[in-house]
């Protein structure tokens, strides 16, 4: 009976109309908190450098090659670069400064024998954490995670010499070994395969067996830096890469391909947050400005139920309900229209080449509840004021 | 409960000159259980008397006291509480719902303390012959009518004071005293009093005290 009093003489319309833009605003709001996560989430755990990552060098000019410009970088430029508000972090690759040659020691495989160069990464810049990459002087064998051109390679080989080729698996378990040396001495470090990588061109030890080898049997020159990782922030890879140029710093393609697809997709993604924020916010404030609407028209019968003994709480929690309700049936629609959404855009994604994973993301659902809460208070106090104007 | 009204004056009344035996400007108690005639010509405050006593506004001077308790101490709880058990009201514009129906305006009044039963109320409305008007909107009928309807909401409740602004202003006399034959009898089932608010007609009822404004 006091929904029927206060509820049943309105006007529907402007109900409606803010029902439809709150409903809008709550579905672009989920829609997108969803897809900037799972567009950031993008690339993660697929390559063992994030893909905010890569590993830049100067590039090779004609000024290089007469000796007038150097390649490496020096400690003040790494500084530099690291100062960058779009940076996270900078950290030089590190290089063997001494010989060294790979060769497989397995009867699985033919021998194959080749001279390398082996790097090591900041283990704090690798996006896949493989456990077992760590060493120490006595462990049976060196980790090591392997440039995938590098199987691509041993195939050929093994194909040309009419032997069959071999699985990343079986790559995994054969058995190899490097020879370290100098002109004074030598040693045979047995290693296996642990991981492959598309990011790296040389094959990359734990840095505690870089150190080793360095210390034992560097030729004693100074190590040059020529290569750097840069770990740009969460969506600003255009500024990442307009530095690379502005620096003339290179680096693979593919790490600047996943880097500038990223940040635009998160771009737009965004912009689309920020007009769904702001949507709903006013329609909330239209919902809101309809409930004091609907109190003023209802003034007289407020007045009157107080009058002959109705508590203004009893009331307020009148309003309140009404239009928890009401943002109840627009959240549970946004929902819907956020199921219905993801359905086709996850293809839509799928199909232009971005997999991008398609659980459920929980903030998505926190910002509905946090919308949701605020509403609830804003209802809450906004009837409270309303009602207690006309005691 | 007694109602003390000490020395009230409200404010709008204040440039007025009051006889000497007005209820504004004097010590007045309202004893307990007694049915009492409020007498006066228009504008003296017949309906500021009751929104005043009734604590629906406060500019006055003076002090209002149910029993020990200034009235300007109530809180909201308070008002509720009191609106729903001790005092009952009519008011002179009757407040009722216009667009809910006879029996919704009872029943919404009667389902805040379950006083009496869908039949008992019907029963009231028989009895100043209107129980025919159930289901018609209130907006819709007559004042005379209303009036009849406003005091039966009045009476939907346990109550220690009923306060009633000219309450039969609309009603012929058969219909008046029918109503104030029901009145009566639930007043004196509660053993509580009644303030009647009139333009100058007693109703042919024998009250027990009379005040003047």
């Amino acid at each position: 009976m006091l929904n029927k009093l206060l509820f049943k003489n309105q006007d529907k319309k402007q109900l409606v109309v803010a029902m439809i833009g709150a409903f809008l605003g709550i579905a672009f709001l989920i829609i997108s908190i969803h897809y900037l996560i799972k567009v950031n989430q993008f690339g993660e755990g697929s390559e063992i450098l994030g893909p905010n990552t890569v590993i830049v060098q100067k590039k090779v000019s004609n000024s290089n090659t007469l000796g007038l410009a150097r390649t490496d970088f020096s400690k003040s430029e790494i500084e530099k670069i690291k100062a960058k508000p779009f940076i996270d972090d900078v950290k030089p690759v590190i290089s063997n400064n001494f010989n060294v040659s790979f060769e497989t020691a397995d009867p699985v495989v033919p021998r194959f024998r080749s001279d390398v160069f082996i790097q090591t990464v900041d283990p704090e810049f690798l996006d896949v954490k493989i456990p077992s990459w760590e060493w120490k002087e006595g462990d049976e064998f060196v980790p090591l995670i392997m440039p995938r051109d590098f199987v691509v390679m041993l195939n050929t080989f093994m194909s040309a010499n009419d032997i069959k080729q071999i699985s990343d698996d079986v790559v995994m378990s054969i058995k190899c070994k490097f020879t370290l040396s100098n002109e004074d001495d030598k040693e045979w470090v047995d290693c296996r395969i642990v991981g492959f990588t598309n990011e790296v061109s040389a094959m990359l030890v734990p840095e505690s067996f870089m150190d080793y080898g360095n210390k034992k049997y560097s030729d004693g020159s100074d190590q040059k830096i020529t290569q750097i990782m840069i770990q740009g922030k969460e969506g600003k890879f255009g500024e990442v890469e307009q530095l690379l140029n502005n620096r003339g710093l290179e680096s693979k393609n593919a790490q600047v391909v996943v880097g500038r697809l990223k940040s635009i997709v998160g771009t737009l993604v965004f912009i689309v947050l920020c007009i769904s924020i702001i949507a709903v916010f006013v329609s909330g404030l239209v919902l809101i400005q309809f409930m004091q609407l609907l109190m003023t028209r209802n003034a007289i019968e407020v007045r009157t139920l107080m009058r002959i003994g109705y508590h203004p709480n009893k009331i307020i929690r009148k309003f309140f309900i009404y239009f928890i309700k009401v943002f109840g049936v627009v959240a549970i629609m946004g929902t819907i229209a956020f199921f219905i959404t993801k359905y086709f855009l996850d293809d839509t994604f799928i199909s232009g080449g971005i997999y991008i994973d398609t659980d459920l993301s929980l903030w998505s659902f926190m910002a509905l509840l946090i919308a949701y809460v605020i509403f609830s208070l804003a209802s809450y106090f906004s009837a409270k004021k309303g009602i207690f104007n006309e005691y | 409960m007694d109602i003390t009204l000490d020395h009230i004056m409200p404010v709008p009344l204040a440039s007025i000159e009051h006889d000497s035996d007005s209820i504004w400007g004097n010590r007045v108690t309202l004893n307990s259980g007694k049915h009492i005639l409020l007498n006066a010509s228009s504008g003296k405050g017949k309906t500021t008397f009751l929104t005043t006593v009734y604590g629906l506004r406060n500019d006055y001077k003076g002090e209002i006291r149910y029993g020990e308790e200034d009235i300007q101490n109530f809180n909201p709880d308070d008002w509720t509480n009191l609106r729903m058990n001790t005092i009952s009201a009519v008011f002179q514009d009757l407040q009722l719902f216009a667009n809910l129906t006879v029996g919704e305006n009872l029943l919404l009044k009667n389902r805040l303390t379950d006083t009496y039963s869908e039949y008992e109320l019907k029963s009231f409305l028989e009895e100043l012959e209107i129980d025919h008007k159930w289901h018609q909107k209130c907006g819709l009928l007559s004042m005379g009518q209303q009036q009849r309807v406003a005091i039966v909401r009045a009476l939907a409740q346990p109550f220690k004071w009923l306060i009633m602004d000219e309450p039969f202003s609309h009603l012929d006399i058969e219909n008046a005293k029918r109503c104030m034959k029901l009145i009566h009898k639930r007043s004196e089932e509660q053993k509580a009093g009644f303030v009647l608010t009139t333009l100058g007609d007693s109703h042919g009822y024998n009250y027990d005290q009379e005040l003047k404004l």
